[in-house]
């Protein structure tokens, strides 16, 4: 007999109380997104929500936007999503290459040095972001050089840790130290006993990891409203300048684009962390 | 003379912080031998196999192999092949690439390579698998692969840390002989650790028995069964009775409230421990008004051999009879226990 997490009898209730619930946090999830998506469909100046019609004319302007000089923004739109990627991809590599050794020396040492750590890097999630933007900011100003891109990548790199460093460590947790000294007994040294065995079992947390620090850097919003200079900004803090005094559907249209990037991200994410997928 | 040690343990201790894990080893380990180091669990086993290995330094003592120092050679350069007990076959890999592993770092070419991992599957007798994913292996493919893995890189010595203690008694019987027909085709010197007594009767040529950290005997399996050296080794190996009693003032030793007929050298009065196996114990039916009875408190027949237990004074005692004996005796029998005095061994008490 199989023996379910829910009641039979009265089923009922439970059933509709849990679907109620599903459905409420599905629609507040997707509803921003589903928002979006039809307006950026519209055919009108205004954003006035539902459009009376619709047109792929904000889709057009998107792909002009890109193809055009723009003189009259310091800040390309162009520029800006080249920052962007350039910082998401430092921030990706970085924190990646940090945190793989990281979550090696932490596995492999004694448990309460391991919590204290983890601990550590997560501080960056529960400071409220605002507090740290300006943290960052202070830091910035204080330095007596300028510090180009890292201005921005550094901040981003500290806000992914967390992310990347539990990824790593959850998938070294299936790692034995026997299957290293296995390798160590045949004759590897224990850095080529690392190379061979541990990184590639490492490999869907790794990647899982490379893809959330894309996402998050890519998308980051509030610290790098903080960081942002005439010469380097982004492509969330150019969209929100697009937007600010009124709406522009272009930036609707954009963030479509944007939108299925990320959930394709995000569906391989979760098919590494299952382990069902494998990138290579 | 020339001696014939391959591996030399002199006086090896090992400590972890405060926990003394190995006090002063010593053991000469013979070239193309089987050893089994056999005893309780936290004894140490594990500890002395992984200062082989060279995964631990110890502190004190050092190994020569053929002579020559290795305490200070790291793991991977001892060239000493070695089967875990988790196995740790490396999931990512398919069986020939396991086993090729070790070849691969000696820089063998790949036809080398090819040809040796073919010519183990072979002795393995699982030549078809060599493509698959360790994952489709059964328990007892793995328990091979990782056999062939070990051996794939001519180990000087193959060293295993209870390789067969994940199996279920019939496979693990299977495996038992396999390992031994390997290690004598291969004939490579081997240390297998094992909290199995009648794996390592099985497997050694020589017992090694480990109690609190200490070497407590180190001989053939016959003589460690027949005269175990303490008390400690006569309770591990085998289903022996530890009966508590003393010799009498004749100087015999008195068992079961008998004379025992041989000589003892302790002195009269004096309490000793007596290690007498439950096979080597026979019953008789005694009379209600008969001193120096015991009870039967526990009667089984297990097709092969029936045993009881029989309550002797304030002590319980295990008696095996073989299946053809005629008489049965059902609990709460009277019964007088008698033993043979060649198969007897007779300790101080502690
Ligand atoms: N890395 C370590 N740190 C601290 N103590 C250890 C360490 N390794 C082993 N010990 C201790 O040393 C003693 C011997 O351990 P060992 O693993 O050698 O036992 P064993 O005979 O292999 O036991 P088992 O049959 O349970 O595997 C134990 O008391 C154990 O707690
Ligand atoms: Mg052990």
């Amino acid at each position: 007999m199989r023996v379910g997490l829910l009641p039979r009898e009265g089923g009922g209730t439970y059933r509709f109380v849990i679907l109620f619930l599903a459905t409420i946090g599905i629609l507040i999830s997707s509803l921003p997104v589903i928002v979006v998506t039809i307006m950026s469909f519209s055919a009108s100046e205004y954003s006035s929500f539902p459009p009376t019609e619709f047109s792929l004319r904000w889709y057009v302007e998107v792909l002009q936007l890109f193809t055009s000089e723009d003189p009259s923004s310091a800040q390309s739109v162009v520029d800006s999503t080249f920052t962007s990627l350039l910082v998401a991809f430092l921030v990706m590599v970085i924190s990646t290459l940090v945190c793989i050794p990281l979550a090696y020396a932490l596995a492999r040492s004694n448990r309460n040095l391991r919590e204290g750590m983890e601990l550590l890097f997560t501080l960056p999630l529960v400071f409220p972001l605002v507090m740290l933007g300006i943290a960052f900011l202070l830091i910035a100003e204080s330095l007596q050089f300028d510090l180009g891109i890292w201005r921005i990548a550094i901040p981003h790199i500290a806000l992914v840790l967390p992310f990347v460093l539990r990824n790593c460590l959850s998938a070294m947790n299936g790692i034995s130290v026997e299957i290293e000294e296995a390798a160590i007994s045949l004759g590897a040294s224990p850095l080529r006993a690392i190379w061979d065995v541990v990184i590639p079992l490492m490999k869907a947390g790794i990647l899982a990891g490379l893809i959330f620090a894309l996402i998050i850097s890519f998308n980051e919003f509030t610290v790098t409203f903080f960081m942002y200079t005439i010469d380097l900004s982004t492509l969330p803090i150019w969209m929100y300048s697009r937007t600010v005094s009124s709406l522009d559907p272009a930036t609707l249209a954009l963030s479509v684009f944007i939108i299925v990037v990320d959930v394709f991200l995000v569906v391989l994410v979760d098919k590494l962390i299952a382990g069902r997928g494998n990138l290579f | 003379m020339v001696t014939n040690t391959h591996l030399n343990i002199e006086a090896v201790s090992k400590s972890f912080g405060p926990v003394t894990a190995l006090t002063q080893i010593d053991l000469k380990i013979e070239r193309g031998s089987f050893v089994c180091l056999l005893g309780p669990s936290g004894c140490g086993k594990t500890t002395l196999l992984r200062i082989i290995a060279g995964f631990e330094k110890p502190t004190k003592g050092r190994l020569l192999l053929d002579g020559a120092d290795i305490s200070d050679i790291p793991p991977h350069k001892r060239g000493f092949g070695m089967v875990f007990q988790s196995l740790a076959l490396f999931p990512h890999m398919s069986v020939a690439q396991n086993i090729a592993y070790g070849l691969k770092l000696r820089k063998a070419s790949a036809k080398e390579q090819r040809e040796r991992v073919e010519e183990l599957l072979t002795v393995i007798e699982l030549p078809d698998i060599a493509d698959r994913a360790v994952s489709a292996l059964s328990g007892g493919q793995r328990q091979r692969v990782a056999i062939a893995r070990a051996l794939a890189i001519k180990p000087k010595l193959f060293l295993l840390d209870e390789p067969l203690s994940a199996l279920d008694a019939k496979l693990r019987d299977n495996m038992q002989i396999e390992l031994r027909r390997l290690q004598q085709k291969f004939g490579v010197t081997t240390v297998l650790v094992t909290h199995d007594q009648t794996e390592a009767m099985m497997l050694a040529d020589e017992l090694v028995v480990l109690d609190h950290g200490k070497v407590q005997q180190a001989a053939t399996p016959t003589s460690v069964y027949r005269q175990p050296a303490n008390s400690l080794v006569a309770d591990f190996i085998g289903a022996a009775n530890l009966v508590r009693t003393r010799v009498g003032e004749n100087g015999r030793l008195v068992l079961f409230g008998n004379t025992v007929e041989m000589a003892v050298d302790h002195d009269p009065g004096t309490a000793v421990n007596v290690a007498v196996r439950a096979e080597n114990i026979s019953l008789r039916s005694a009379q209600a008004d008969q001193e120096a009875a015991g009870r039967v408190v526990f009667a089984r027949d297990l097709g092969a051999f029936k045993e009881w237990l029989v309550s002797f004074e304030d002590q319980e005692i295990r008696v095996r009879g073989s299946a053809s004996d005629e008489i049965e005796f059902q609990v709460g029998d009277l019964v007088t226990l008698t033993v043979d005095p060649a198969r007897i061994s007779v300790f101080a008490a502690s």
